[in-house]
């Protein structure tokens, strides 16, 4: 394909479409913190708020693990059982990842 | 570290001092195998479709989202279709406007300055991992996560980039399962007690039904509103939580889901 990488070059149309793909990143990310400050600091709002990070984390991990299969909704449930009792990141993530990796190469995905 | 008794300000913590950009760099490091494997995986994916790598470079620092990235280079063409990555690139990155308010109690009391500084490196990892951290509220420790996934992310683009294949595939060693993983054990760290409950089974129930019936990401923001919805409505007058983690946080002193005694998760440690 290529004789050799092209390192260097900057084409106006791609500058352009990465500045407008930062553009609303960056606007989503401080927009929701600028949000978030107005509402008030106690309350419906406030206690909605504290549930947010929860809520947000879950419906990420959830349908990715489902994508995985049976062995991924094993491996997400070994991962958080791990955790609830060890609390420790490296072990939880690692009793997951080999518990896929494993069921992976003897069962197939 | 013992915690001296007076609140410390958020002037006297300082904004993002480089011990706690340090810490927050650590923190993130289980997250190093997976994020360079994937990094080079989209490098590849870019030397295949056009970009040069100062493109691809200059994309993974100002946009800074993995699965918006992918889509955007696997979308690109000799003629950028401009317009449809950009909707695109918003329509993944919605979840920002959540994880963004989230972030709230990191950023209390602080200046503007601080904000639009810290908001920018704010990826999925780094922000679960500050927000399960005891002493969450700095955007020292998000910024040191954000900037050593930066690293990391840039230097995989450029390794997939020049190799231009011969990756291990990272489903092999289940590294595609690593940010699955990290999400789903981070979640034991934010929980907060029992009026976390319904909230994270209607977020859960709505994801896997937006999982099934919409296409895309779309499925996070069914979990995240199913989430926010059930709070609205479980919520009630003598809910306020006024135990002292509570004030700690609102003061910006303590964390969510680490009340004192409980032990944390051995990141950042």
């Amino acid at each position: 394909m290529n004789s050799f990488p092209d390192l260097t070059s900057f084409s106006l149309e791609a500058v352009l479409t990465i500045l407008g793909m930062a553009a609303v990143t960056y606007g989503m990310r401080l927009g929701g913190l600028m949000m978030a400050d107005r509402l008030p600091q106690h309350g419906r709002w406030a206690h909605v708020l504290e549930r947010l990070p929860g809520a947000v984390l879950i419906s990420v991990w959830v349908p990715s693990a489902l994508s995985a299969g049976a062995i991924g909704i094993a491996g997400a449930a070994a991962t958080v059982i791990t955790m609830a009792l060890a609390r420790n990141l490296f072990a939880a993530m690692a009793v997951g990842m080999v518990l896929v990796g494993v069921g992976r190469y003897f069962i197939g995905s | 570290m013992l915690r001296p008794t007076p609140a410390p300000s958020p002037t006297t913590m300082g904004h993002f001092a480089p011990e706690t950009i340090r810490r927050g760099a650590i923190a993130c490091l289980p997250l190093l195998p997976s994020t360079i494997i994937f990094g080079a995986v989209l490098g590849v994916l870019a030397s295949q479709r056009g970009l040069s790598l100062g493109e691809l470079l200059f994309m993974s620092l100002t946009v800074f989202a993995g699965s918006a990235q992918f889509v955007s280079v696997d979308l690109w063409r000799e003629t950028v279709p401009a317009a449809t990555i950009i909707i695109a690139t918003a329509v993944i990155n919605m979840r920002y406007i959540l994880i963004g308010a989230s972030l709230r109690p990191v950023f209390r009391g602080r200046p503007l300055w601080v904000k639009v500084c810290g908001m920018h490196m704010v990826a999925d990892e780094n922000w679960a991992v500050t927000m399960t951290q005891e002493n969450l509220a700095n955007p020292g420790f998000l910024l040191g996560g954000g900037i050593f996934l930066g690293v990391v992310w840039a230097t995989g683009n450029s390794v997939g980039y020049l190799l231009g294949g011969g990756i291990p595939d990272p489903e092999v060693y289940a590294l595609d399962f690593a940010f699955t993983a990290v999400f789903a054990a981070l979640t034991i760290g934010m929980w907060k007690g029992k009026v976390d409950l319904l909230p994270w089974v209607a977020a859960a129930i709505g994801s896997i039904i937006g999982h099934y019936t919409l296409p895309g990401t779309w499925s996070i923001l069914a979990g995240a509103g199913a989430g926010v919805v059930t709070a609205a409505l479980t919520w009630r007058d003598d809910m306020d939580d006024t135990s002292p983690e509570a004030e700690y946080a609102v003061d910006g002193r303590q964390a969510y889901g680490a009340p004192e005694g409980t032990p944390t998760p051995e990141v950042g440690k």
